[in-house]
């Protein structure tokens, strides 16, 4: 330890974690070097991306412009936090059930900031999803597929049984003709 | 980042007596700024003391006077979410709503939005010691120029970032201050600092002085009053050029008018020749395009912004109507 290391100690994916790091660290650097949970990514490390998102408080904030010194005491969650010991957390499950990620870059950050969306509004149109989600940049442009696939998280979280698109749908298809090929 | 200290003090006083000790010190609201600039080391402070957790400095509340007092470190989400406020002050609701994204309003705060350095990219390259940094020149005044100032642009180009400043400016805001010599208020009109007057800085703030909060009085029952910004994308941008407006109206006359206009200037402007020519005259759609017209008077376009010229007439234009339209909603509202 060096002699700008301090110790703090806070509530990290439900569980206690204290932890020696560099005074001067952003949270997300303690996040990923001295926690050891790599989800939460290094993107444009000035508050522009929301790559870097993780839940402060159930609140979702940009890590890299967040002191860990300013973390004491406070329960933070991050993409690691979202599976339970039931399996993925719907949000994860309807991500993968649609294809909403491309390079998958942008995903923990997306997925925590509309895990935040869903514990304030259970049923948010597609204007307030894109609104809560307009942080977290996507470079491959996937914003409809994330768009679509929060909002049937949400739909299964209510306890609605939604149908999945078929794969035809997904693909363009909308009747299901691939005669041409 | 370089390495610094780290101060969470308790209260305004400790803070204010940490930051007078050591040079170069900085107060922190959300640090959304802060460690940006800290990260590219156009700030490198040996100390930075956290306002975050000082009890008292955050929340709106209602004064005896009537007025009300929005804490320092009050997030903008707080603000763009207040209901109260959007009733009250809708100039400043709207504007905290616009800023940047969720993320930052989540975590950015009022004193800071007030404070937050130009983002011009010359000042926040470290490759160039530009004129506000200590050198000898302005590069954006023969270099890129696009989102630079059209008035008041003779020995630096920056624009104000700040999207708050203008709307507490239209609402006759006062800011309050605490420092070592003790606490002052300060009229929102006296807080900038022109770069002719001191060019390393944006504000009256002395070292070791941090922003309590702001107090404006509610608008009253035949106010309107908008904000709005012109800029390239949706979501994280800065405007190119924006426009607060409160109008107070006699009827169909129009009392008294603010307004302000920003992302124009190193500083944000009052347009007084604006508000005369709609001041004591009953309000029409061309009253309130005349009053766009005249909000371009004397600007100094550079070699890549002259649109801003004709966007900052529409945005006046626009936005006096929106303000005059709210005016109207309200004063049929049952009292």
């Amino acid at each position: 330890m060096n002699a700008d290391s301090v110790t703090g100690s806070f509530v990290l994916n439900g569980e206690r974690k204290t932890v020696a790091y560099p005074e001067h660290h952003t949270l997300l650097e303690v996040l990923r070097e001295e926690c050891g949970l790599p989800g939460t990514k290094h993107g444009c490390e000035l508050g522009e991306c929301g790559t870097c998102t993780v839940l402060i408080e159930g609140v979702p904030v940009l890590s890299c412009l967040v002191l860990a010194r300013q973390c004491e005491d406070q329960a933070i969650e991050t993409v690691e936090g979202l599976e339970s010991a039931e399996g993925l957390h719907p949000l994860q499950v309807a991500f993968a059930d649609l294809g909403a990620a491309q390079c998958g870059y942008c995903t923990p950050g997306i997925l925590v900031t509309a895990k935040a969306l869903l514990a304030a509004n259970a049923s948010p149109t597609s204007a307030e999803i894109d609104e809560a989600l307009s942080g977290n940049l996507c470079r491959c442009t996937g914003y409809r597929k994330i768009t679509e696939a929060v909002d049937l998280a949400a739909a299964r979280l209510r306890g609605e049984d939604r149908a999945l698109p078929s794969l035809s749908e997904l693909c363009g298809h909308p009747h299901g003709d691939h005669s041409h090929e | 980042m370089k390495n610094f200290d780290y101060a969470r003090p308790q209260d305004v006083q400790s803070a204010a007596a940490a930051l007078g000790k050591a040079k170069g010190s900085r107060p922190k609201g959300g640090g959304t700024d802060l460690i940006t600039l800290m990260k590219s080391g156009v700030l490198t402070p040996p100390l930075v003391v956290d306002l975050a957790s000082i009890p008292g400095l955050s929340g709106v509340s209602r004064l005896e006077t009537g007025h009300f007092r929005v804490g320092a470190t009050t997030t903008i989400a707080e603000v763009a979410e207040h209901p109260e406020l959007a009733r009250v002050a809708r100039v400043l609701t709207d504007a905290a709503a616009t800023t940047a994204t969720p993320l930052v309003r989540n975590r950015g705060t009022v004193g800071g939005n007030l404070c937050q350095r130009p983002r011009c990219w010359y000042f926040r390259n470290l490759d160039y010691v530009c004129s506000k940094k200590g050198g000898q020149t302005c590069y954006a005044a023969e270099g890129e120029n696009k989102y630079h100032a059209i008035f008041e642009n003779v020995t630096c180009n920056i624009v104000h970032p700040s999207n708050l400043a203008p709307a507490l400016w239209a609402l006759d805001a006062t800011i309050h201050v605490a420092g070592p010599t003790g606490e002052k208020s300060i009229p929102v009109a006296d807080f900038w600092v022109r770069p002719e007057e001191d060019i390393s800085t944006e504000n009256v703030l002395e070292a070791g002085e941090v922003i309590t909060g702001v107090s404006f009085a509610p608008e009253g029952a035949s106010t309107g009053s908008a904000y709005h910004e012109v800029r390239e994308k949706q979501s994280y941008d800065w405007a190119l050029v924006n426009a607060a407006v409160r109008l107070d109206f006699e009827g169909e006359v129009v009392k008294e008018a603010r307004i302000v206009v920003s992302a124009v200037a190193p500083i944000p402007l009052r347009l007084e020749a604006c508000e005369k020519i709609l001041k004591g005259q009953k309000f029409s759609d061309a009253l309130a395009e005349a009053a766009g017209k005249a909000a371009s008077g004397g600007a100094t376009p550079l070699r890549d912004n002259a649109y801003k010229v004709h966007l900052i007439e529409k945005c006046v234009k626009n936005t006096i109507l929106d303000a005059a339209r709210r005016a109207k909603v309200r004063s049929g509202e049952p009292r």
